[in-house]
């Protein structure tokens, strides 16, 4: 009898502390989850034993793995940016615009005091997915003129610069498709609208300028990924059809690393921390900006011309990229800005004249401007992808 | 009796309680071990209260067999602790309609962590989406369930 009581007595105390302990526990686990959100200090998890995870597979029959757009210790990319643009001063010696009856085509030399512009850009992706990754993004950039004495200048291409300088607007695509879990392709196109137009008396959209470029590609390593492909560009200011390589690596350490897209640009890239990240290296940078607005009663009409401007020019530069909080980056740029051609074309019949580096055509442009090398700065902030 | 009685009816409403808040078969489907696209990496996702939590539980070590631990984390008090058992995904609720969200992920590759949602378009395969304050501005990555061979 006393063994019962016992025993009665011992289940009832043991049920009271079980029933206690479910409570607990389950009050337990909401006050940790109710618990204000520390979102930078995960919580770790006692230990387990974890090898009962080394031997699994997909549950789904099937399952393929396709590798990544990216590799470890890339740069961020950027998903908005907004930025300014600021070159030196330099001598632009503008050439007289050949075959033209007009007279007002003579040459002129001026000091452009400073250059500088606005510069946005947006990146959004539209389909993220393991098997195919698609991003749509737009971008604005424009290029103003401060010429040392604006007034006294006598060719149109540099009043025309100088009244309302250079813009492009543009949309773009990129597309990764994996085709297994090392081999991808890679396109990206852009139309870009470019000229001397202003929001007010805007561009025809028959002026557009369609950039493309294709890759195919190796994900060798976590740390390695290259390809080959071809590109269609105007990054020298003309049209041009040309192969291009695509490498990125980080070393073992994950200090040193590059990104290259040659010869578009290339970069050393050295690792200081995740949030912290030093460049050095060159981009192409480069449009063809149609000549739409400038001149005026006196100078004649320069959209009547069928006139576009080839810019292209070289940024050996260094570039600090930093995170300022979170997902908010820096990025500081100073360099060297070499021009590589400022030459005015003139469409035939309203075509462009592909010349392929003189292999296609040696047809001569119509103004060979020569511009001497300033310094540059870029400064931008940028909000990054995940 | 009456002894008896108070210490049942306790069981019995924690009993119901504890079953109330931990059984939802529909969001328990959420739980598990899964994959990330890139395969360096596998999550198993638990329950605790009401929401759901995945951690580390495999990472591709690096070639030196060292243990990867959260260097990139801006704490520099965590930049030691071992990334396997770490709680990557956090506070996920279940929304219906297959989705879980208000929760946040953490992507020890830069130390960051972002907003989240997961859907589940099939019973072996999660959208894990990381953004910045609107959906839009984010990532998807596709995981996959992995069972034991």
């Amino acid at each position: 009898m006393q063994a019962s009581k016992f025993t009665v007595a011992s289940a009832s105390r043991l049920l009271l502390l079980t029933a206690l302990s479910l409570v607990g526990n389950a009050l337990q686990a909401q006050t940790d989850v109710a618990a204000p959100k520390d979102t930078t200090v995960p919580a770790v998890e006692a230990e387990e034993d974890y090898s009962q995870y080394d031997n699994v597979g997909f549950a789904a029959e099937g399952s393929k793995r396709y590798c990544s757009p990216k590799i470890e210790g890339l740069s961020p990319a950027k998903l908005i940016s907004i930025g300014y643009d600021y070159q030196m001063g330099y001598h632009m010696n503008a050439d007289t615009i050949r075959s033209l009856k007009q007279p007002y085509s003579m040459p002129d030399s001026a000091h452009v005091m400073t250059s500088n512009g606005l510069r946005f850009g947006c990146n959004i992706p539209v389909i993220s997915r393991t098997d195919l990754v698609w991003q749509m993004g737009a971008n604005y950039w424009e290029q103003r003129y401060k010429f040392e004495q604006p007034d006294q200048l006598q060719n149109p291409m540099l009043r025309s610069l100088s009244e309302n300088g250079l813009r492009t607007m543009g949309i773009n695509t990129t597309v990764f498709k994996p085709l297994n879990d090392v081999k991808f392709l890679l396109f990206q196109g852009s139309a870009d609208l470019s000229g001397d137009y202003q929001f007010g008396k805007f561009m025809p959209l028959k002026y557009t300028k369609y950039s493309a470029a294709l890759i195919y590609g190796k994900r060798t390593s976590e740390k390695k990924q290259w390809g080959v492909g071809v590109a269609r560009t105007y990054r020298v200011g003309e049209l041009n059809y040309i192969p291009i390589i695509f490498y990125n690596s980080t070393d073992v350490a994950n200090k040193w690393g590059t990104e290259i897209l040659f010869p578009a640009r290339a970069h050393v890239r050295r690792t200081i921390n995740s949030r912290n990240m030093l460049f050095a290296g060159y981009e192409l940078e480069g449009q063809s900006y149609r000549l739409w607005r400038g001149g005026d009663a006196a100078s004649g009409n320069l959209r009547n011309e069928d006139l576009e401007i080839r810019r292209g020019e070289i940024r050996l530069r260094m570039v600090y990229e930093f995170s300022l909080k979170d997902f908010l980056w820096m990025s500081i740029q100073a360099g060297y800005r070499i021009n590589y051609r400022y030459d005015v074309d003139r469409l035939q019949d309203g075509k462009e004249v592909y010349r392929a580096f003189g292999l296609a055509s040696d047809a001569p442009y119509v103004m060979v401007n020569q511009l001497t090398n300033p310094l540059y700065f870029n400064i931008s902030l940028n909000l990054v992808s995940p | 009796m009456r002894k008896f009685i108070v210490p049942m009816l306790l069981v019995l409403v924690a009993g119901v309680l504890t079953a109330f808040v931990q059984q939802n078969p529909e969001a328990d489907r959420l739980m598990g071990v899964w994959e990330p696209s890139n395969g360096r990496a596998r999550v198993k996702i638990e329950k605790i209260g009401a929401k759901y939590y995945g951690k580390f539980v495999w990472l591709k070590e690096p070639i030196d067999g060292q243990p990867k631990t959260d260097k990139n984390n801006p704490d520099p008090s965590m930049k030691n602790v071992p990334l396997k058992g770490y709680r990557m995904l956090k506070d996920f609720v279940y929304k219906g309609n297959n989705e879980w969200a208000d929760g946040t992920i953490y992507d020890p590759l830069n130390g960051s962590t972002y907003s989240c949602t997961i859907k589940m378009t099939n019973a072996n395969t999660l959208d894990i989406r990381g953004y910045i304050g609107v959906s839009a501005l984010g990532r998807t990555d596709v995981w996959k369930r992995m069972v034991v061979k």
